[in-house]
């Protein structure tokens, strides 16, 4: 592998929240086609890591690189707001909580990245749209409006907004830790398609069984470090320490 | 002279004081308007000491009667009227009914300036961080997520101050404004036929209702445009009523 195919570097990310010191310097990088899960039990800090990772929240120190280009900060505050929005033009994420919104419908909602931040044409978003709200299964119910659907519809249709900017990476924030069981497997299913096709993508999660079967990388945090870190059927095969041990048999 | 006779010997005067008192009300709380949702964006997400003169504003025009803030604008500008001269300003102080303007977009502003901070801040957070995460700047996210769930959560508490604002504005006929109220005080003082004030009455009543009734209607396009039938509880209730 050649430096260039890093897509996104987080390096030595810190985060401290008033005294708590959430992140302790954590490292990662992320190449084309690479899906890496983050796992952790709660406080370990690692929705606050993806979501540092997009500036969502800004690190308290350390860098994030997004195609060799640093992201600067300065005094704790992102130096240049423009830089923070064309970043975050080419990361995609997808919310816990769908975070649709509910004044627009679900291919307005789609479309909206699309034509106001990227300038496309509506014609050309609405026809890309539609695509990608056929790809995820939900043509049928592009004129209703989110509150309307289901949350495993709901978090299906963010996926399709999240395509529609054709992003570099996407970051999934524990994307079906809000469903009902019954409404899982849906949402993982169209993940799951995402990877195979060689979506570069970062998430959160608690599905074991994606993290095993379906990332190329694991990374655990425990108490704002990472603990271990490595490829899925390793690290659950023979996991190196006690608190990724315990985890592994907690989760099951 | 019965009822009818008043009505139909003065119908003209009483219809002008309408119109008066449409036009009062309507441009006072259009101004208001204009200005309100910026001192509310203020409010919410400046520093404290940006803050603090729209706070003091707010107080004031919440804590005092309008009237009193009527009689400052209009008895208060004729001390300066040397300085006001030099400034060619005296023209509009002079007229009672730029000054009747002037008090009620001012105070109408306070208000309207707290109800739209509710509505701000009932906007739910989750879509900001949505949008955000898309890529859009400050003004995208406030043209197309923050503004239409303010307005769609404010928009009964808005309604709600016009009408206090419609109500209010007979004040104006206090400094000779020949509003709807300032019309029948000059019938009445004529006839000595206290009826002119039931007419009155009415007359104010049909358009209330029917400012309630266009403002619902506007309310329901909105929430079928909006996809929504429900309004968040986080609407601010009108609590505060006029002097």
């Amino acid at each position: 592998m050649t430096q260039s195919d890093i897509v996104l570097k987080a390096d030595k990310i810190h985060k401290t929240f008033g005294q708590v010191e959430v992140l302790k310097g954590i490292s990662l990088q992320a190449r084309n086609h690479d899906v890496i899960s983050i796992l952790g039990s709660s406080g370990s800090g690692k929705s606050t890591f993806l979501r540092c990772l997009n500036f969502l929240e800004t690190p308290t120190s350390g860098t994030v690189t997004l195609h060799g280009e640093e992201v600067v900060v300065r005094n704790g505050k992102p130096a240049n707001p423009r830089q923070i929005e064309q970043l975050r033009k080419r990361l995609g994420m997808v919310f816990q909580q769908f975070n649709l919104w509910s004044h627009r419908t679900v291919i307005e909602n789609v479309m909206e990245g699309p034509v106001i931040v990227k300038r496309e044409t509506k014609a050309d978003a609405r026809d890309k749209a539609e695509a990608l709200l056929q790809r995820v299964g939900l043509t049928e119910r592009m004129n209703a409006y989110p509150s309307q659907l289901s949350g495993g519809q709901q978090q299906r249709v963010a996926i399709a907004r999240a395509l529609a900017m054709e992003p570099d990476v996407i970051l999934f924030d524990e994307p079906t830790s809000a469903l009902d069981p019954e409404l899982v497997d849906e949402v993982l299913k169209v993940m799951q398609s995402l990877a195979g096709e060689g979506r570069t993508m970062i998430l959160v999660t608690h599905e074991m069984g994606f993290a095993r079967e379906v990332s190329s990388e694991v990374v655990f945090l425990h108490e704002g470090r990472v603990a271990e870190q490595g490829p899925p059927q390793e690290m659950f095969a023979h996991p190196k320490t006690e608190v990724f041990e315990r985890f592994i048999a907690k989760v099951k | 002279m019965n009822p009818i006779d008043i009505i139909t010997a003065y119908w003209p005067r009483l219809i002008d004081g309408t119109l008066m008192t449409i036009r009062l009300t309507l441009m006072g709380a259009f101004i208001a308007a204009l200005v309100s949702p910026w001192l509310a964006l203020v409010r919410v997400n400046a520093p404290i000491a940006v803050q603090a003169p729209i706070r003091i504003y707010v107080s004031f025009m919440r804590g005092t009667p309008l009237l009193a803030q009527l009689f400052l604008i209009f008895y208060g500008s004729g001390q300066f009227r040397p300085v006001l001269e030099a400034w060619g300003l005296w023209t509009f102080f002079r007229d009672p009914f730029s000054c009747a303007l002037l008090a009620f977009a001012l105070n109408s502003t306070a208000y309207q300036t707290e109800i739209l901070r509710g509505g701000i801040l009932g906007v739910p957070q989750g879509e900001i961080e949505s949008a955000k995460a898309i890529g859009m700047n400050p003004l995208q996210i406030l043209r197309r997520v923050v503004a239409p769930h303010a307005y769609r959560i404010a928009w009964p508490a808005l309604g709600n101050e016009v009408i206090l604002l419609m109500k209010a504005s007979a004040l104006a006929s206090i400094v000779t404004v020949f509003d709807l109220m300032g019309r029948t005080r000059q019938v009445f003082s004529r006839t000595f036929d206290f009826s002119v004030y039931l007419w009155a009455a009415l007359i104010y009543l049909c358009l209330t209702a029917t400012f309630v009734f266009l403002w619902r209607l506007f309310e329901r396009w909105m929430n079928h445009e909006l996809g929504l039938a429900k309004t968040p509880s986080a609407a601010p209730q009108a609590w505060e009523t006029r002097p």
